[in-house]
């Protein structure tokens, strides 16, 4: 397996975690099911009650940032693979002017035969006169855009933005789950860094590991690595001091950076008790150890003053 | 004779993490059950013997426990239950100390964990693998029913009293251990549940346990059940450990915890206590056995993260 390919089969095993997980009931998601079987491995608790953890905040700030721009906004989703936020959002009338999702073209070919073969994905992406343009691996519709990019090549990435319409001066949140982990440092501050330069109103939300540099963090490094999977921008998540100035000494202004134990803590405690009843947990510190090696980081720049400085879990 | 050959023969099998077949493990099963039912829910072991703690279905792992601690009968063995789920060869594992048991019924003590129960076993994995690697749940079915055979807990030379969990508030005396019923399923509340689930707590009485079963104790409750029952130590395994083994309440209570790189994941060593027979303790620690000793495993078995 190539080094591309085993980052893209990342999507395929976070995709069927999120699948046992909404089939247990820890979150709803009407839309998963569309995008990957159902699979006989059971998942351990601690594995759903992460992701639960991850899919809640995410979807948290990403709500915050629609609120306050009044979705006179865009939503960039970078290594967006089969995530369904997007169809989530729209069921609560949280559409932004332009959501785009960026993946490997294999990933974004599948999404599309998804969209194109189930109408629950495709009739939201249908305005009332607008036309849906659709290639083997790329979409775009009057709100929603999916195109391929390699996100290490800053040149076909502006093109491919370009085409969906993306508008620099509107306020704009960019979203990676686990994603720049796998890109060298050199590469995602470049990417970091310009999209801080181009676009004057803007929120990068990060999801991945944190301090990586204990047993654990080299024994997951060790165990990536034998299924061909390299964290080759491990260097940047060695503690959220690291996390937090990759963003602030490549443009940056201001945001905070979380490890999801803290995080966890910060999310609504009632659905996380009725969360937490749905399977007991025999080894609370395992989760507890999974969720401090993961870290939520947002970074803002705030020229037009948005309040941007507000957005927060709560 | 021709038992013991057999018997042999299985554990050779085994101990090249090669399952038996499934009439094998009944009828092992069905040997392990009438030596099992003569146990007390305190076992009496005599020291010197060897405590450890979860295995968790690492194989490998417990092959490289033997390789340290010494192979049975040579050394005598009390392992402090948690022999399935979680790791990839539940089945192997814990067929191959139940042979062990059978064979060497007077050098391996097995008591009972909190995974050795039906409804945990289908949540963590050794259902699954059982249906996986016979293509039914019967053999699932025998074990879960040995399970219940399993003693609750064991003392060594009177002094130090073992036990997967931990302390419940419904029991005072060893005698009230005695007093279970102890062939069941494990309840969900109740002295036997909290024998299997409690932890210990820097705190004074008893707390609310997050696991969701058993209770938290404190050190007060520790040394009141330690003079009443005139122990001088409180053994224990169920909680990871990244060295390990822990004392807790000074040296009242002991966690030791036998698997090594649990979940293949978090980077931890083991332990084991050796014991002498003059109760003098011993720890040895170990890592998960090397890449290379591990075989080719059918299917590559792959630990979670979020991806």
């Amino acid at each position: 397996m190539s080094a591309d390919e085993a980052v893209i089969s990342t999507n395929d095993d976070a995709a069927s975690c999120k699948r046992f997980g909404v089939d247990k009931g820890y979150w709803n998601d009407p839309y998963i099911g569309f995008f990957v079987q159902k699979s006989s491995a059971r998942k351990a608790p601690e594995i759903s009650r992460g992701y639960y953890a991850r899919v809640k905040s995410i979807e948290t700030l990403v709500k915050n940032f629609l609120t306050l721009t009044e979705c006179k906004c865009q939503v960039v989703s970078l290594g967006a693979g089969f995530d369904t936020l997007f169809w989530r959002l729209n069921d609560e009338g949280l559409v932004p002017q332009s959501y785009v999702e960026i993946d490997f073209e294999p990933v974004t070919a599948k999404k599309c035969h998804f969209i194109k073969s189930k109408k629950q994905l495709l009739e939201p992406l249908s305005g009332e006169d607008s036309e849906i343009m659709m290639s083997k691996s790329e979409l775009h519709s009057a709100n929603y855009h999916l195109v391929s990019a390699d996100l290490r090549n800053l040149a076909t990435l502006e093109t491919k933005l370009s085409a969906s319409g993306i508008d620099r001066a509107l306020p704009t949140v960019f979203i990676s789950e686990c994603v720049l982990v796998y890109i060298e440092v050199e590469a995602t501050d470049k990417l970091i860094k310009w999209i801080a330069d181009s676009f004057p109103t803007a929120l990068f939300i990060n999801y991945e590991q944190v301090n990586m540099t204990d047993a654990f963090g080299q024994v997951m490094i060790q165990n990536l690595k034998a299924r061909d999977c390299v964290l080759s921008g491990a260097v940047a998540c060695a503690s959220l001091e690291t996390q937090m100035n990759r963003f602030l000494n490549n443009g940056w202004t201001g945001g905070d950076a979380l490890d999801l134990c803290t995080v966890y803590k910060c999310l609504p405690q009632a659905d996380v008790q009725r969360m937490e009843r749905l399977e007991l947990l025999d080894e609370r510190e395992l989760l507890d150890q999974l969720l401090s090696h993961y870290c939520l980081v947002w970074a803002y720049k705030d020229t037009k003053n948005v309040g941007l400085h507000n957005i927060s879990l709560s | 004779m021709t038992d013991i050959s057999d018997l042999d023969r299985q554990i050779e099998q085994l101990q090249r993490c090669e399952i038996i077949k499934e009439s094998e493990v009944k009828a092992l099963c069905a040997k392990a059950r009438e030596i099992l039912i003569e146990e007390g829910n305190v076992q009496a072991v005599d020291a010197p013997v060897t405590v450890c703690g979860d295995i968790h279905g690492q194989f490998y792992d417990l092959k490289e426990l033997f390789t340290v601690g010494g192979k049975v009968p040579e050394t005598n063995y009390l392992f402090m239950g948690d022999f399935v789920d979680r790791g990839f060869y539940s089945v192997e594992t814990f067929l191959l100390l139940l042979a062990l048991k059978v064979r060497y019924p007077d050098r391996i003590t097995l008591i009972r964990g909190n995974h050795e129960s039906r409804q945990i076993t289908q949540v963590y994995g050794f259902y699954d693998e059982c249906l996986r690697k016979y293509g039914s749940i019967t053999v699932w079915r025998y074990c879960t029913e040995i399970f219940d055979y399993l003693s609750l807990s064991a003392i060594v030379d009177g002094r130090i009293f073992c036990v997967h969990g931990g302390l419940s508030p419904s029991i005072t005396s060893l005698d009230q251990i005695r007093q279970i019923d102890r062939k069941q399923e494990v309840p969900h509340d109740g002295p036997m549940c909290d024998l299997l689930w409690s932890d210990p707590e820097d705190m004074q009485g008893w707390g609310v346990s997050p696991r969701g079963a058993g209770y938290l104790f404190g050190s007060d409750v520790v040394n009141s059940f330690c003079q009443e029952n005139e122990v001088d130590l409180i053994c224990r395994a169920h909680q990871l450990v990244m060295e390990g083994y822990k004392w807790h309440f000074g040296e009242m209570v002991l966690t030791v915890w036998s698997a090594p790189n649990y979940c293949y994941r978090c980077g931890n060593v083991a332990a084991i206590l050796e014991l002498d027979e003059n109760l003098k303790r011993e720890f040895t620690i170990f890592e998960a056995a090397p890449q290379e000793s591990r075989g080719i495993p059918s299917k590559k078995p792959q630990p979670d993260y979020f991806l």
